[in-house]
């Protein structure tokens, strides 16, 4: 068996310079906005994906089971052929109920959005980002489905985020709720533009407001559709919190948005529409740093 | 002095890497999955921090490369971050080695602590900086302590396990290996 001695400290003061000097590296090139994988990142996606799939599913099985458990902890006292009967039927209706609701899901997102003239592609959750400071979501459709990067993601309640970078079968979100997604936007009732940046948490700031705006509380902020992003009209949440401090000229803006980000299982994505081949230039003019071309 | 072979390297990258994809996938569905949108303990941190005090090799830089590569797959975090931390943090163990204990469980809970502080501190930092707004670093870094208390308490455990991982008991912790 090999066994390797060198003279130690030298060379981990080489091995040291080298990674430092990669990692340097790939720090000035990191995208927060943006990031298209190497083939070795897609294949490992591709690899680990299906397991986040399968345990999301695995998961859902577990609390349908309990559920049904319960359920049938409260019906004990039958005989036991009623029992049996009642059980198979209760558990059909459990699973066509889960069926309904699912169809109803699913028929609320592809109604919502018909006026929108983009290809639509609906997709399922299967994991959000390990880290807590970023609010990124897994779906399982990818680049064999159509999707590119930058395609926006919405749900029949709103404005969902981007696709931030992609592999064959799974692409990850960039949520409005991370803060380096950025969102031009307007206040509905007064046509006040603003920029909308994700915060640590559930909210989002709405930026760049001058301080003479007459802003409410519950105003509905909605996608401007300058750039070619996000699509014109996309409802995004709405003002819950105004503070205007004695100094400085803009005005310091919460929005909470309008998809409830915890429960959220399944989200649209709006492909480009058919023949375009024009990039979308929003990230480019929001964005501190510009995606690869 | 105590030599690795190319084969313990290798069997504890496996091993390990194993481990961390295993607990990525919980803190990237499961703990999702049970309403805990903000809890997503970095236990990639817990595996450099172990590998920063346990294993004096110089081919540690690449080792704390791989391992935040395999987190960069479940998160945006990215690996470099992570890789240049993790790198400053193994140099500064160098400086106070003589001084950690990993005897007891609380003392192994009070050192992981205070060096995850170092840890989110210096990352927080790197990414305001590459963010160009340091408008939330507290924030951020005050997001970080939940789950940095979880890492500590389970660390000893964890530590026990890693440790059967890169047989450290049999190496007494040091080893010469590239």
């Amino acid at each position: 068996m090999n066994t390797f001695s060198f003279d130690s400290s030298r060379w981990k003061l080489v091995c040291n310079v080298i990674v430092v000097g990669i990692s340097l590296y790939g720090i000035a090139t990191q995208k927060f906005t943006l990031k298209e994988n190497t083939l070795f990142e897609k294949v490992f996606t591709e690899m680990v994906a299906p397991i986040q799939e399968g345990t999301m599913s695995v998961k859902d099985s577990i609390a349908q089971t309990f559920d049904r458990y319960i359920f049938i902890v409260n019906t004990r006292q039958e005989n036991e052929r009623l029992k049996n009967n009642l059980d198979k039927l209760q558990n059909e209706i459990f699973s066509l109920k889960e069926v309904k609701k699912e169809n109803e899901r699913l028929k609320k997102l592809l109604d919502f959005g018909k006026d929108i003239e983009r290809r639509k592609v609906l997709a399922q959750i299967v994991a959000r980002d390990s880290s807590s400071e970023f609010k990124v979501l897994r779906i399982n459709k990818g680049e064999s489905h159509g999707l590119k990067l930058l395609s926006p993601v919405i749900t029949q309640t709103g404005l969902v985020g981007y696709v931030y970078r992609l592999s064959p079968n799974y692409a990850d979100i960039l949520t409005i709720l991370d803060q380096n997604n950025r969102v031009d936007a307007i206040v509905s009732r007064t046509r006040t533009h603003g920029i909308l940046e994700g915060r640590s948490g559930f909210t989002c700031q709405f930026k760049y407001v001058s301080r003479t705006e007459k802003l409410e509380l519950k105003d509905e902020i909605i996608t401007a559709g300058l750039g070619e992003i996000y699509p014109k009209g996309i409802k995004i949440g709405t003002i819950t919190k105004i503070d205007k401090e004695s100094f400085g000229i803009t005005q310091k803006i919460e929005v909470t948005p309008s998809v409830d980000f915890d429960k959220l299982e399944e989200v649209v994505v709006l492909l480009d529409p058919e023949g375009s081949t024009e990039k979308p230039d929003e990230i480019m003019s929001l964005s501190v740093e510009e995606p690869n071309e | 002095m105590n030599k690795y072979t190319l084969k313990d390297i290798l069997l504890g990258v496996l091993k390990t890497s194993v481990l961390l994809i295993f607990l990525e996938l919980i803190s990237s569905v499961i703990f999702p999955s049970l309403g805990l949108q903000n809890f997503k303990p970095a236990f990639n941190v817990l595996i450099v921090l172990f590998l920063a005090f346990k294993l004096e090799t110089p081919g540690l830089a690449f080792l704390i490369l791989t391992f935040q590569y395999i987190h960069s797959i479940f998160s945006i975090e990215g690996w470099a971050a992570g890789t240049l931390t993790g790198i400053l943090i193994s140099l500064s163990v160098k400086y106070v080695r003589e001084m950690l204990n990993f005897s007891t469980a609380i003392s192994t809970i009070v050192v992981v602590q205070i060096f995850q502080l170092a840890w989110y501190f210096l990352i927080t930092f790197i990414i305001s900086l590459k963010m160009g707004d340091f408008s939330s670093f507290i924030t951020i870094f005050l997001g970080y302590l939940p789950e940095s208390f979880f890492l500590s308490i389970i660390s000893h455990h964890f530590f026990l396990l890693m440790d059967r991982f890169w047989y450290v008991d049999k190496k007494q912790s040091m080893g010469a290996f590239l």
